[in-house]
């Protein structure tokens, strides 16, 4: 499965977006994490917030399935779960 | 086309732009190790807009163009992107601790854009195709461009026409079927070594008799009869220092000013955006300031934030942390520099498309956000000293902490006094990160961030009194009265 990540600016973030990305790469190595990218289609995106606002723009990409937002670091694992299961679907 | 960091700085080796400091002319200014700093400011705003992790501030795409572009060099086209220009501009802020320089030319483009179409409207002039074409070659090119508009001003009693020296305010010289002759000067020029082009804009409204005054103009930095005189900062020697890098509190960043000479500059026809239309002189100065206005909602935020972690962290590393007073001082820091964030994404939140379809603030409301910045960061700081405490002002050199000379009756030398006797809470750093935060401390409340910091919040984009003239305008206060009659009774 290939998996498009689009971060927002980042003006203000209450975590560190880059390590829980990171970890959630780490733990779902079956997954293709790709940049997000106009022209260039996934399967699913995950789109990762700094704040509650989760202000990312991501209506220009080409997504085939889902789109799963996660703004907090209390998300990671609901984000796992959630990309593991469309995987497996 | 982005270019890179790199590929910015290289750029700038490319200009031959004549730069003075100190009474001597500076050939290699790009590596001047009291200029560089600046140039790094900069170059962050290109390294950020290559980063996944940023790029959806930094970049957008071109309403002229369709091109991806830096945000920097865009015309607002919605409310959301006056909010994302605030938004960049805190981040830029939070990664430099500086001034980034890159928002004044920013904020002329939008003002210029508008203003130039309606200047066209009015007298059937072209300097709107000429601003687009101009601003089509910023964005392809991503270029830095300074917005230059406060001049000399000489004697704030008399106007520029009724100035004892002609040339305290930009004038057109002499006009000549292909272009203008253009000369006079204009101060505190944020950015101005590090930009690749300026935009030159009437510092104020101005009546028939100024007409000559009322010009605007772009012309590269390295354009003939142009030329900048650095300014200073405070503590800007320490930079000089052989392996200066503690002392600087900040090594890697810094602001810049400058005072821009035009020595009787040609202009060409195809660079010319006003050219004697005195009563547009007024609507660009208002609007450029309001856009700056804004921007202090964001950037000034941004260094406020680092200064708000270098406090809590002085406070750690006094071991006062736990204090209740300490935290209450963080809390009221906190809240004075989100205020102020408030400020800038309100204007923003409330902005309007003009006639030429760009989007404006909320003019009263980017007047509040500015009038605040000119007292918030002042009690900012002052949170910031008191935590701190008075070590930041009276430790000795990085140079003493590394000496080996000898000095003690058992052997011990400066260096191993210092490293004893500003040891801190040792759970929490060592010696040297007690040094590094109170030097930044330092650099940001008195230093040469200073300058950005504090006095470019009290004058940038115009002095408080500026905004109180703007607030009477706006304010509203006719329609206030007939609330209070309403709810008095009063017929």
């Amino acid at each position: 499965m290939k998996c498009g990540v689009k971060f927002c600016g980042g003006c203000n973030p209450r975590y560190d977006r880059g390590a829980a990305f990171r970890q959630i790469k780490d733990d779902l190595s079956d997954i293709d994490f790709v940049h997000a990218e106009e022209g260039n289609p996934v399967d699913n995106l995950l789109v990762i917030g700094g704040c509650t606002a989760c202000c990312a723009s991501y209506e220009q990409y080409d997504v085939k399935g889902n789109v799963y937002k996660m703004w907090d670091k209390d998300h990671i694992e609901n984000i796992k779960t959630k990309l593991k299961v469309t995987m497996e679907d | 086309m982005l270019m890179t960091g790199e590929q910015y700085i290289e750029s700038l080796r490319q200009l031959k732009t004549r730069v003075y400091m100190f009474g001597e002319k500076i050939d290699n200014w790009v590596d001047h190790p009291i200029i560089r700093p600046s140039i790094n400011c900069v170059k962050v705003t290109y390294d950020l807009a290559q980063d996944p992790e940023y790029k959806d501030l930094m970049t957008v795409k071109s309403n002229l163009t369709g091109e991806t572009i830096n945000r920097f060099a865009h015309l607002h086209q919605s409310t959301e992107d006056l909010k994302n220009k605030v938004k960049m501009q805190r981040l830029c802020g939070q990664k430099t601790a500086g001034c980034f320089q890159r928002c004044v030319g920013m904020d002329a483009f939008n003002a210029m854009f508008s203003t130039t179409f309606e200047i066209d409207e009015k007298y059937g002039t072209n300097y709107h195709k000429n601003f687009v074409e101009f601003l089509k070659m910023v964005q392809e090119k991503d270029l830095v461009v300074d917005g230059a508009m406060t001049d000399p001003k000489g004697n704030r009693g008399k106007r520029p026409s009724q100035q004892v020296d002609p040339d305290l305010f930009v004038r057109i010289k002499e006009r000549r079927d292909d272009g203008i002759v253009v000369r006079g000067a204009k101060v505190h020029q944020t950015g101005s070594i590090n930009s690749h082009w300026h935009i030159v804009m009437p510092t104020q409204a101005m009546p028939e008799d100024d007409k000559d005054y009322a010009v605007a103009f772009a012309c590269p930095s390295d354009v003939e009869g142009m030329f900048m005189v650095y300014g200073r900062q405070s503590c800007d020697t320490r930079k000089l220092e052989e392996g200066a890098d503690i002392d600087l509190g900040n090594a890697q960043f810094g602001g810049q000013e400058a005072l821009v000479v035009f020595d009787d500059v040609f202009i060409p026809n195809e660079y010319i955006f006003m050219a004697g239309e005195y009563d547009f002189a007024g609507m660009l100065v208002e609007r450029f300031a309001g856009y700056h206005r804004q921007s202090y909602g964001g950037c000034k935020v941004g260094v406020g934030d680092v200064l708000i972690g270098a406090a809590a962290l002085a406070a750690e590393y006094n071991g006062a942390q736990k204090a209740s007073h300490i935290k209450d001082k963080l809390i009221e820091m906190t809240h004075l520099n989100e205020t102020l964030y408030c400020c800038g994404i309100a204007c923003s939140t409330e902005g309007y498309p003009t006639k030429a379809g760009n989007y404006q603030i909320d003019l009263l409301l980017a007047n509040v956000c500015k009038q605040n910045v000119t007292r918030f960061p002042y009690e900012i700081v002052r949170l910031a000293e008191d935590i701190a405490g008075g070590l930041m002002v009276t430790m000795p050199s990085e140079t003493d902490f590394k000496s080996d000379l000898k000095v003690g009756k058992n052997g011990e030398t400066i260096g191993d006094f210092c490293q004893k006797f500003f040891v801190g809470n040792e759970d929490a750093c060592d010696t040297e990160g007690r040094q590094r935060i109170m030097r930044l401390v330092e650099n940001l409340c008195l230093g040469s961030a200073a300058v950005g910091y504090r006095t470019e919040s009290m004058h940038g984009a115009g002095s408080p009194q500026a905004q109180r003239i703007m607030i009477q305008r706006q304010g509203n206060i006719e329609g206030k009265k007939a609330l209070a009659k309403a709810i008095a009774g009063i017929k």
